[in-house]
């Protein structure tokens, strides 16, 4: 077979953004014909940027692509999916407010007298291919309105209706339950069967080993080699990966949780399309001590920091804060009381991109006494502490000048964390803290958000990531649609096939039990 | 991009932007002039130039006209940092000199006050003004451009309204108010030209917004709140507060100016249509990238451009109105962000490249 | 004087003249509902109205004939369209500040273009002739209905092309191929992009379409409207277009529904004028001030329902 045997192969690639960054030097990749490939790497490692060139959205700097043995120039998807690629994004490349099957023709419309949209066309093909594939949708549902599960679906038989052969999945499981990705990896194995050639992005070892044939890993902008995945043990992948074994424990001490901080009593909101969202939620958080607040995303964690943040209006409830209630509070008030917030989505509340690293650590604190002279800013003192700032929390720049927005994401991130963690918080809320960035920051945020809650702050954190919220947190309470579905006094005890079972809702603890997490009446 | 390279870029960038306007200029003066030599040196050369010498009284007119759209750039300026695309800078400039021009005929005052208190209650209502996009974009959501566009066209009518109906000097050929009281005027910097105080006054007013927008906590915000609202109002800025300021300070500016430019240029009011400077100010601002310091410079090529059209018109029979056509290619370029990104982006993998073999050796030098 | 009004308002002459001032509203608004409808905001509407108004003026004007004149607007409101699409496209230009260029080009630049055409300042009144205006159209049946027939029938055949173009709108945009890319593209430029749809050329298609409309808006005001070009011809009627764009919720039946408010308000206007005790300038600010009114309730309306269905 030779070279017949791949059907994709990337030669030498070299990627430099507009802004700079190189994300991919020098990357050898190739696929077989019929397997399921990984692409693994932690995130910045360059994998969905190689991805977007292999599916025409980028173009490489330097570096060839053959498919099927052909060099192949790829300037646009167009390009790509007539040679037989498809993609599945993370982000669904779905129009909301359009059907099911409007979705799946866009780009290929079956036409009637070559004017006309022939929507009933759409539909037939729409149902034809969910039947083909066994992948079940309605056609006629507006996309907006049906479940996640489905949308992905969606997402593959659009690649499918294209005639794609090669289906690129960037981290297909991301947003999915546990029985969701189990359902997706069926179908993905049918697909296999079926003589289709998949390559699956991911950083999540346990699905790697389940499904793939062959993996390539990349760390740093380069391929760190492949790998038939049997041979390979998770150690190995995670070694390859990070360079050096993941240190996954953070030592703490034993929390010695003393008065309430933060009270949550009977939160209910229910969201516009009206499904309820948080249902009567109650909890208390102790200074010293780390609440952890884990399930699968989209079951109210996103809204209930909303509320605890003031960003969102429950419909009923309370919140307060050493006593003091938040509700229709300014974030600023918020702020005055001693809460802090890391949010889950940095780039839209977190930082001003195109501002300075400076700019970006003092956005919380411009109008304090420290800053200020007069009228006009004491720009000696913000320059001394963004300095320090910049050094305390190891964020790798050239200087306090720096546009936020070129940094990497985990140096994004330690901007955020300075800011939030350096304004003497009583209340710290961290929502996914860690997410996507690299392992080096996340060890050093989940390292100082315990030191923090050691030095005597209360901690609430929200994280999809199991095993960040089992390691950190001190006790831990698990929503599944909207409601407390149990708490956890001791996470130590923890294992995790019973959270499994409560996050998605095969359990729920009594009433009695879960009130526990109220340690006030 | 280091520094100094993409210094250089952005410099490059501008003056090709500028060349493209002049040679487009060219073209329009070849087709319409039956002198084009005489059109083209009145363009580029007559306004600082004449007959073998500076052009003294040119040169203070080019100055003297760059007032009011200092103002209003600035002005302008603020609103664009915040996000605010609030057009109705035409609108409260013509207010601010209505108003003025009302307190500088009826009110009478000491010489050295009068001006003053005309541009004081010029930039107030100018300002208040402003409260109506403004407020309804905060509390409505509702887009302060078309309200602003909107509102233009009232204030306009609302003026030729009381113009015409209340304050005419039925005496006068065409419809004006009655002369200014004299202590009203805002005195020429040198007699006998189109210089005015108000030239200070802009370049002061310069000095002021620059130092508010970047040496103070309100125009922090501002700037913030224009890379990134929901960011602002998690940091705990006010943002709504803010987005309201950054536009009564927009028609504060522009309403300033518009008083400044009636007391200082005319003896009575006479506009009878809104006066321009608004849509002008915005190529100011566009050509000053937002940045309050550049905006005299702006301003000035601005106004050098307007009054080499005017030499052309007088001299060689072109209309003046191809300023507006420069004005467009010129606004159309430069605020293209893609134009010459070609030459951005090879500037850019130059630099990575070199970054990254910096760092090698540094590597290497580490290891030796 | 309120009895007076409101007997004036039940006329038909009153009726007619609603639509007469909608007709040139109408194309803009349909303008800019397309344009935003792909995701692109065309406040440039003003300028190219004016632009074409006058290429409307100089091509009936070259060929004496109104069907070429008309024709030559539509072609220049979709190349300068285009032009708006390759500045804020291809160079990416802030799509608002392409819109106020070419706002500039439409206000000082058309004086200019019409000199360098006609050697003439100002307006085209000198070149008027009957052929090259846009006819009236007697509809059969329509006209001899009492009531009906004064008020819809003996408009320029442009104002039945406006009001017919609000049901091909809406035709493009929800039952052809290219209106669901448009759509898409508005929405989610990623998902069309993703699927092979060039987000770049259903902008351009939208900005040329949205340019062809008030171009057509322009030529209803030179070549009907006011009989001839002249510098302020357009006065603002093409960001009222935008504006009702906005309070029609982006649909052309909105917009349509939106710009006979308008119509309304300026009709209404133009009856009070001619009445003593009314200020003419005050009656020329009230279309305005109806929109900024119309916008604010509308605003409000939708955030009163966006509370409604939370409850």
């Amino acid at each position: 077979m030779g070279e017949q045997e791949y059907v994709v192969q990337m030669k030498g690639i070299t990627k430099v953004y507009p802004n700079g960054v190189a994300a991919n030097q020098g990357v050898d990749f190739n696929v077989k014909r019929g397997e399921i490939h990984a692409l693994m790497g932690e995130n910045g490692a360059g994998k969905s940027t190689l991805m977007k060139m292999l599916f025409g959205l980028e173009q490489p700097t330097e570096g060839e692509i053959f498919i099927n043995g052909k060099k192949e120039t790829l300037s646009s998807p167009t390009a790509a999916i007539s040679k037989g690629i498809g993609m599945v994004h993370q982000h669904f490349m779905l129009v909301p407010n359009l059907t099911v099957a409007e979705n799946m023709v866009l780009g290929m419309e079956p036409k009637q007298k070559s004017l006309f949209l022939d929507y009933k066309k759409a539909v037939e093909i729409t149902k034809e291919y969910a039947q083909k594939y066994n992948l079940q949708v309605d056609p006629d549902a507006k996309v907006r309105d049906i479940p996640v599960g489905m949308k992905q679906k969606v997402e593959i038989l659009k690649a499918l209706v294209r005639g794609a052969k090669i289906l690129i999945l960037d981290e297909p499981t991301a947003v999915l339950t546990t029985q969701e990705t189990e359902e997706l990896f069926k179908e993905l194995v049918q697909l296999k069967e079926q003589g289709y050639t998949l390559i699956f992005i991911s950083h999540k070892l346990n699905e790697i080993k389940q499904i793939t044939d062959r993996m390539t890993i990349m760390r740093g902008g380069k391929s760190m080699g492949v790998y038939n995945t049997a041979d390979v043990s998770k150690e190995e992948i995670s070694r390859l990966m990070v360079g050096r074994d993941v240190i996954l424990t953070v030592e703490k001490e034993k929390a010695v949780p003393a008065e309430v901080v933060l009270k949550v009593r009977n939160l209910e909101y229910t969201n516009e399309w009206n499904k309820k969202m948080l249902d009567k939620i109650s909890f208390d958080v102790r200074k010293g001590e780390i609440l952890g607040v884990a399930g699968v995303e989209g079951n109210g964690q996103r809204e209930l920091v909303d509320m605890l943040f003031s960003l969102n209006t429950p419909d009923s409830g309370a919140v307060t804060v050493n006593g003091e209630s938040v509700m229709n509070k300014s974030q600023r008030k918020i702020r005055d009381l001693g809460v802090s917030l890391i949010p889950e989505d940095r780039m839209t509340f977190g930082i001003a991109g195109s501002g300075t690293i400076e700019e970006n650590l003092m956005s919380d604190r411009v109008a304090s006494k420290r800053y200020n002279k007069g009228p006009l800013f004491n720009m000696k003192a913000m320059h001394d502490d963004s300095d320090q700032l910049i050094v305390d929390y190891k964020v790798l720049c050239k200087s306090r000048k720096q546009q936020v927005g070129m940094l990497s994401g985990g140096n994004i991130q330690k901007v955020v964390v300075a800011r939030e963690f350096s304004c003497n918080p009583v209340l710290i809320i961290a929502d996914q803290p860690t997410r996507g960035i690299d392992v080096g920051a996340t060890e050093f945020i989940r390292k100082k958000l315990v030191e923090l809650s050691r030095a005597g702050a209360a901690v609430l954190l929200v994280s999809a990531d199991l095993n960040e919220v089992m390691e950190l947190s001190d006790s831990l309470i698990i929503m599944c649609n909207g409601k407390i579905a149990a708490y956890f006094e001791d996470t130590s005890k923890l294992d995790d096939t019973i959270m499994g079972e409560y996050m998605l809702g095969l359990k729920q603890q009594g009433e009695e039990e879960v009130r526990r997490v109220q340690h006030e009446a | 991009m280091k520094h100094k390279r993409k210094f250089m870029f952005e410099m490059i960038r501008g003056l090709a932007a500028i060349v493209i306007a002049i040679a487009v200029a060219f073209v329009l003066i070849l087709l319409s002039s039956d002198s084009p030599g005489t059109a083209l040196e009145c363009l580029l050369i007559r306004p600082v130039f004449s007959g073998g010498s500076l052009n003294v009284k040119s040169i203070w007119a080019i100055l003297g006209r760059m007032t009011p759209i200092i103002f209003t750039g600035l002005g302008v300026c603020v609103m664009f940092s915040a996000n605010q695309f609030n057009l109705a800078g035409e609108g409260t400039t013509m207010l601010g000199g209505f108003i003025g021009g009302l307190i500088a005929i009826y009110i009478p005052m000491s010489a050295g006050l009068h001006p003053a208190v005309c541009i004081l209650a010029g930039a107030v209502v100018g300002g208040l003004a402003m409260l109506i996009p403004a407020i309804i974009k905060v509390k409505l959501n509702a887009s302060e451009m078309v309200c602003s566009l909107m509102l233009n066209y009232v204030i306009m009518y609302i003026i030729l309204h009381f113009l015409n109906n209340t304050f005419a000097d039925r005496s006068k050929g065409s419809t004006q108010t009655f002369p200014f009281l004299e202590t009203a005027k805002v005195a020429k910097l040198i007699p006998g030209t189109e210089l005015t105080w108000g030239f200070l006054a802009a370049i002061a007013a310069t000095a002021v917004i620059a130092v508010f927008m970047f040496r103070t906590r309100w125009g922090y915000a501002i700037r913030m709140i224009g890379i990134n609202e929901s960011f602002s109002k998690y940091s705990g800025m006010k943002v709504g507060a803010i987005i309201v300021a950054s536009q009564v300070i927009g028609g504060v500016l522009s309403g300033m100016g518009g008083a400044i430019e009636v007391l200082g240029r005319y003896s009575a009011f006479l506009w009878k249509e809104l006066p321009g400077y608004g849509w002008t100010g915005m190529t100011v601002a566009i050509l000053a990238k937002n940045n309050p310091i550049m905006v005299p410079f702006a301003a000035l090529f601005i106004a050098y451009l307007n009054r080499g059209c005017e030499l052309m018109s007088i001299y060689a029979g072109v209309p003046s109105e191809m300023i507006d056509i420069i004005q467009a290619v010129i606004f159309l370029f430069f605020a293209a962000e893609q134009f010459m990104a070609k030459t951005r982006q090879k500037i850019v993998v130059k630099d990575a490249k070199e970054e990254m073999r910096e760092k090698q050796l540094a590597a290497e030098g580490g290891n030796v | 004087m309120f009895d007076q009004l409101i007997s004036m308002v039940f006329t038909t002459s009153f009726g007619y003249s609603i639509i007469r001032i909608t007709s040139p509203i109408l194309f803009a608004a349909l303008a800019a509902v397309v344009a935003e409808k792909a995701g692109v905001s065309n406040i440039g509407l003003e300028g190219i109205m004016g632009i074409s108004a006058l290429f409307g003026v100089l091509f009936a004007y070259w060929t004496n004939n109104w069907l070429v004149g008309a024709l030559g607007a539509l072609v220049v409101g979709a190349f300068l369209g285009l032009i708006m699409g390759f500045f804020a496209l291809k160079l990416k230009t802030d799509i608002i500040l392409a819109g106020i260029a070419v706002n500039l080009m439409g206000g000082g630049g058309t004086i200019f273009l019409l000199y360098l055409f006609t050697g003439l300042k100002g307006n085209t009144a000198s070149l008027t002739t009957p052929a090259m205006l846009t006819p009236r159209i007697n509809i059969p049946l329509i006209q001899d209905i009492p009531v009906l027939g004064p008020i819809f029938s003996g408009h320029s055949i442009l104002t039945y092309v406006a009001f017919l173009l609000v049901f091909v709108v809406w035709v493009l945009l929800y039952k052809t191929a290219t209106g669901l890319q448009i759509r898409a593209v508005g929405e989610n430029p990623n998902a069309a992009d993703s699927v092979g749809v060039s987000v770049l050329k259903i902008q351009y298609i939208a900005l040329a379409i949205s340019g062809a409309l008030s171009g057509l808006g322009g030529a209803y005001m030179s070549m009907y409207y006011s009989q001839s070009w002249n510098t302020g011809i357009i006065a603002g009627r093409g960001f009222i277009a935008l504006a009702a764009q906005a309070m029609g919720q982006g649909e052309p039946v909105g917009a349509m529904l939106s710009s006979l408010l308008f119509g309304f308000a300026s009709a209404l206007g133009n009856k009070m004028e001619g009445m003593p005790g009314f200020s003419s300038y005050l009656v020329a600010a009230i279309p305005y001030a109806v929109t900024i009114i119309g916008l604010v309730l509308y605003a409000a309306a939708t955030i009163k329902r966006i509370k409604k269905t939370r409850k």
